[in-house]
């Protein structure tokens, strides 16, 4: 499985923040300037370290075994921010929902670029992971006889759409997020993330190509979900049964366009032959 | 959380990536994958002009065993999941280009070509291997082993271009400088690219 977790930036600010996000919370509830959660539930120790107040350069001994590092604290924040996408967008404001759900303050919105980048990243990143343990699963009952070996192209169609669906329940504010992750500031990220589940789709799918056909290959199937992806985006159909037909037919025209170069090929080398053949009879 | 970290299960195919440095053994293996197939296409060039005459079965021999070296490669790409360079189709014409260019000048300018070749080979080899020493011994032993395998095989086709009067060949040092030059371009691209 892959984890490629996309990790946000600004840590300065991150520890500051969070300083005084824990500094508020241990304080008497004098006044409340921020509506937030009095009540820390059970299973997020995590935000109220007791003892030495958190250290972001420290290791091993100054950490209680409940010491969550930053990194952790701003997943948990954009995880929970998804839920209210749907409604927000891809803004502050469902990052600050989300992070109000975990009892933090909505001032820890502002770890976060204000255009919604890492959010929109780490859903990305999230469904990456995602499908390479499902693709790893449906391997491992391959390997166990408990399944069958899919042909490719059933196992790319399968592969995208699975990949796919996962944007059903965000669709509707999913466009904002494709013309967010083309900013230049995030094309290195998410292309990356991009490539990266491409790369995992065919070496799920079994390519073992040392040549030149491993940037082919890669650079077909990415045009497949690209071009797939924005065909969803115009999709009314019941259940978005027109993206996966587009979808078999673009592979369909995938898997053709192997067999028309390999026939290209040995057509290519037949006329030579019989060239070479016709030069020596004319010499003779 | 492991930043940029890999992480695989073991598989027949694959070795397991935990605890890997994987920028460094991703390098490794492209460039010497481009190496081994590069190398493959200059004995392969040598002999489509040197072929029927009295150093063919060497140079066959020589081929036999790059190709050897080609095909473990193509496993470890496999196993550690490594993109090989892109400039590969580069190489294979490059490479070819260049084993039937040095054949015309000769047979000594042939072996003068694997000389200068074989050399830059073993002493990136060499390189390799300190580098991967420095990593960790232990955990890179297949890895090591193999590349120290390698590079006692290219030293060897090295002595045996010697051997057959390579340093007789016409120009033989403007002719070693330049390929060796080139040699050096195109690890350094095919490491990056």
């Amino acid at each position: 499985v892959r984890s490629q977790l996309y990790q946000p930036q600004r840590a300065l600010q991150a520890s500051a923040v969070l300083r005084r996000v824990s500094d508020e919370q241990k304080e008497p509830l004098a006044s409340s300037q921020q509506q937030f959660d009095s009540h820390p539930t059970d299973h997020q120790p995590e935000k109220e370290p007791q003892g030495p107040r958190p250290s972001y350069t420290g290791q091993g001994g100054q950490e209680s075994e409940d010491y969550e590092s930053e990194e952790q604290l701003q997943h948990r924040i954009l995880t929970a921010a998804l839920e209210f996408v749907p409604q927000h967008g891809w803004t502050a404001e469902a990052i600050a929902e989300g992070a109000k759900t975990l009892g933090l303050s909505v001032a820890a919105a502002g770890m976060f670029h204000s255009d919604g980048s890492e959010l929109i990243l780490h859903f990305v990143s999230q469904c990456n992971t995602k499908l390479s343990e499902l693709l790893e699963q449906e391997q491992k009952l391959v390997q166990l006889g408990k399944a069958e070996k899919k042909p490719t192209d059933q196992f790319l169609r399968d592969a995208v759409e699975a990949r796919l669906r996962m944007l059903i329940p965000y669709i509707e504010k999913w466009p904002q997020a494709l013309s967010i992750l083309l900013l230049p500031h995030n094309i290195p990220s998410s292309l990356n993330l991009l490539t990266g589940m491409i790369d995992d789709i065919w070496q799920y799918a079994g390519d073992q190509s040392t040549d030149f056909n491993w940037y082919t290959r890669r650079a077909v199937l990415t045009g497949i979900y690209n071009t797939t992806e924005l065909v969803m985006m115009q999709d009314s159909s019941p259940d978005f049964e027109e993206t996966w037909r587009f979808l078999e037919n673009r592979v369909a025209d995938a898997m053709n366009m192997g067999n028309t170069a390999n026939q290209v090929q040995s057509t290519g080398e037949a006329v030579v032959q019989g060239l070479m053949g016709a030069a020596v009879t004319v010499s003779n | 959380l492991p930043a940029g970290g890999v992480s695989l299960r073991l598989c027949s195919t694959r070795v397991s990536l935990e605890g890997i440095n994987k920028p460094v053994i991703d390098r490794i293996i492209r460039v010497d994958h481009a190496g081994e197939y590069g190398a493959n296409r200059i004995y392969a060039g040598q002999m489509a002009v040197l072929g029927r005459s009295s150093v063919g079965p060497i140079i066959q021999q020589m081929w036999n065993q790059e190709k050897d070296h080609l095909k473990k490669f193509n496993e470890l790409m496999v196993a550690y999941r490594v993109r090989p360079t892109v400039l590969l189709p580069f190489w294979n014409v490059a490479g070819f280009v260049l084993g039937a260019g040095s054949a015309l000048l000769g047979k000594k300018g042939a072996m003068a070509c694997t000389v200068a070749v074989e050399e830059s080979i073993s002493d990136h080899y060499n390189s390799q291997i300190r580098t991967l020493m420095e990593e960790d011994p232990e955990k890179y032993k297949e890895l090591l082993q193999i590349i120290k395998q390698f590079r006692d095989d290219e030293r060897e086709h090295h002595d045996i271009g010697l051997e057959h009067d390579a340093e007789a060949a016409p120009a033989y040092s403007v002719l070693k400088t330049a390929i060796q030059l080139g040699c050096k371009a195109a690890i350094f691209l095919s490491e990056r690219i």
